[in-house]
């Protein structure tokens, strides 16, 4: 048997269905909600089996076609995942660093790892976009942006 | 009405607003000639900037950003043969051949005096359809929003999917449990939150926005590998003239009057869009020429490329009167501005027509405005704005991330947010790739509270029977006419599956 993206999709979409119809059933109500004609389960409960029945005729009436496979030959997923993980490090570096230099490391990062090699391409390409989106933000717009936590503890603040 | 069109103009030519507009356009022309980045990601790119300024000027900037990045797919469709978003693929049919043969100027200029027609002529018929469309919906119970919505809903569905229905209709539902995560408001219990303090508040629109519509497009663009490809080589000298003479006016005249009223009415239709609308016009315009002029249709015919650009740029105003008029989005574009209406704290629907005035008609002037600057600024900017995209890949692709990400953050100073967007944009390409349509699905999220709260007080006030759906005649109506949207893409396929093969091919070329 061909196992098509239609059939992938709608096995997803089945399991997803259950998965929330089941978590719809632990949604605390309200005591005397049960004899209410709308509470905070019926849209759940609806959407899950409108999930499930649709993922059902998905299924059914899937193509067969072997075309329609599934194919992840000619996909660079390892440079997207090394990208999405910078940006996973951004967010925490965001915490602990502090913008400006969470920005700069990102941006070098990311040009790094789309095959820019030449020193002075990253660092024009970073260093000034960073300090002039920071200048901007925290001198001309006034928003606030915290220094990072371990600068914090270095100086105490 | 003339009181409403002064407050509106009065609004539209404040010089901050006016500088949106031109802003907007500036940006959208950029950002539309990337090639993956169409209307969508261009708009949900400008969501965060317009958060810090008032409703009117924000709209006003997305409205303008809009015009830009189509007309800015236009432009690489021309030059490079590179449609930056769906609606412009027809566009190089006719305008790469032009270019091909020197006259890259002259398409360029056609270009942009049909979106210019287009976009006018849709602005004048918005002008007086949207206030009657509104008046009429002012009579408008909840049932009839809920029925409303599900016909919007289904619309989407039935035309954004490429004939599959049931994977938009899946993603509908997908974006509608989404919507369900957070605290429910008519009760004030958490759902589907999982102990989780940031989830209290719900998914935020503007996050899922930009995970599926920025960082999900430009994280295809690596994954592709198109991130490789050598910056497109333009050669500005050899634009050509961007004059066109009085017999090529004459032959466009006609058909870009012609295309700017279909593509308007088709813009109108919730789902439709631009896309189709550019297809719709193109088809239309090849069959009405002489058998002779056919032959021309593909080798860089004027009328092939004036029908669809007056078309999308109309289809583009047209898609605006659900949106003002109904709170329902006639495409993914204006699904982001209705979430970003929302956000304000404005309900858009009949009631905006009252209560923000303001808003409703600064739009509806400023779009005008907005094809003013794309015809008197950005056409003469062209060649150097088409600069910009020399800027190597691996340098601009970093920068855009970097916004999209940034744009969410600076909202709400919440790294859970970015790792949100991570996981997100995970599940965005794993669907991308199984070949889901994602605007189905923003487009559930974002009506899902409005339709929870619509079919609360319909069920309350009929003490939980259904039967609101039919009891009033209007809300019948709507509910057949979504039954029937939903219905006639289903029953076409399984007409199409039950053909032999054969009698398939016979159909197809029938069509053609």
């Amino acid at each position: 048997m061909t196992l098509t993206k239609d059939h992938i999709g709608g096995l997803v979409f089945l399991c997803l269905s259950v998965a929330y119809g089941y978590y719809a059933g632990q949604i605390p109500l309200l005591p005397g909600d049960e004899f209410e004609p709308f509470h905070a389960r019926t849209v759940p409960n609806t959407l899950a089996l409108l999930g499930g029945a649709l993922s059902l005729a998905l299924l059914v009436t899937a193509s067969r076609a072997r075309e329609d496979r599934l194919s992840l030959r000619g996909y660079d997923f390892g440079l997207v995942g090394w990208l999405l993980a910078l940006t996973v490090l951004f967010a925490l570096a965001l915490t602990w660093l502090g913008f400006l230099l969470s920005t700069i490391l990102f941006l070098l990062g990311g040009y790094w790892l789309l095959g820019v090699r030449r020193v002075k391409t990253l660092l024009l390409a970073s260093v000034p976009f960073a300090v002039g989106l920071w200048l901007i933000l925290s001198q001309l717009l006034e928003i606030y942006l915290a220094p990072g936590r371990l600068f914090s503890a270095w100086w105490g603040g | 009405m003339w009181d409403g069109i002064f407050t509106g103009l009065s609004t539209a030519v404040m010089p901050f607003n006016l500088m949106m507009v031109v802003v907007g356009c500036f940006a959208g022309t950029f950002i539309g000639m990337l090639p993956g980045l169409g209307p969508i990601s261009a708009v949900a790119l400008m969501i965060p900037i317009t958060y810090g300024l008032d409703p009117a000027s924000g709209i006003i900037l997305m409205a303008g950003v809009y015009y830009g990045a189509v007309f800015g797919g236009s432009t690489s469709s021309i030059l490079v043969n590179a449609p930056g978003c769906a609606s412009t693929v027809v566009t190089a049919f006719d305008g790469y051949p032009l270019a091909q043969q020197k006259q890259a100027g002259k398409a360029l200029a056609l270009a942009a005096y049909s979106s210019f027609t287009g976009g006018t002529v849709g602005a004048i018929i918005l002008l007086f359809a949207a206030p009657a469309l509104a008046s009429v919906s002012l009579s408008f119970q909840s049932s009839d929003y809920f029925a409303l919505m599900i016909l919007g809903l289904t619309a989407v569905a039935a035309f954004s999917g490429k004939g599959q229905v049931l994977k938009a209709l899946l993603m509908t539902v997908f974006g509608l449990m989404i919507a369900t995560v957070g605290t429910d408001l008519t009760s004030g219990t958490t759902r589907f939150t999982f102990g989780s303090v940031d989830l209290i508040d719900g998914v935020s629109f503007l996050l899922l926005a930009m995970a599926t519509f920025a960082l999900t497009e430009v994280v295809m663009t690596v994954l592709k590998g198109q991130h490789r490809e050598e910056e497109p080589d333009m050669d500005m000298a050899s634009l050509g003239s961007m004059k066109l003479s009085r017999e090529e006016v004459e032959e466009v005249a006609p058909t870009i009057a012609r295309s700017s009223v279909f593509g308007f009415i088709i813009g109108v239709l919730p789902g439709a869009g631009a896309t189709i609308a550019s297809f719709l016009a193109y088809g239309l315009e090849r069959n009405l020429a002489s058998a002779k002029e056919k032959l021309k249709f593909g080798k860089g015919a004027l009328r092939g490329l004036a029908a669809p650009e007056s078309a999308n740029n109309a289809a583009s105003t047209g898609s605006f009167v659900p949106l003002l008029t109904l709170g329902i989005p006639g495409s993914g574009t204006t699904a982001i501005m209705l979430g970003a209406l929302i956000a304000y704290g404005i309900q858009p629907g009949p009631r905006l027509f009252m209560d923000n005035p303001d808003v409703f008609w600064s739009v509806i002037i400023s779009m005008y405005f907005g094809n003013l600057v794309l015809l008197i600024l950005n056409l003469p900017l062209i060649p150097y704005i088409s600069r910009l995209l020399v800027i190597p890949r691996p340098i601009l692709i970093p920068l855009i991330l970097f916004f999209s990400i940034t744009g969410v953050y600076l909202v709400s100073f919440n790294s859970f947010d970015i790792h949100m967007m991570v996981l997100i944009t995970v599940v965005a390409i794993f669907l991308k790739l199984l070949e889901f349509p994602m605007a189905p699905m923003l487009l559930g999220f974002i009506l899902g509270g409005i339709m929870e709260k619509n079919l609360s007080r319909a069920l309350t006030m009929t003490d939980g029977s259904f039967s609101f759906l039919w009891d009033r005649p209007l809300t019948l109506c709507i509910t057949l006419i979504a039954v029937l949207v939903l219905l006639l893409p289903l029953a076409s396929a399984w007409y199409r599956r039950s053909l032999t093969p054969g009698a398939e091919a016979a159909v197809k070329e029938g069509e053609g």
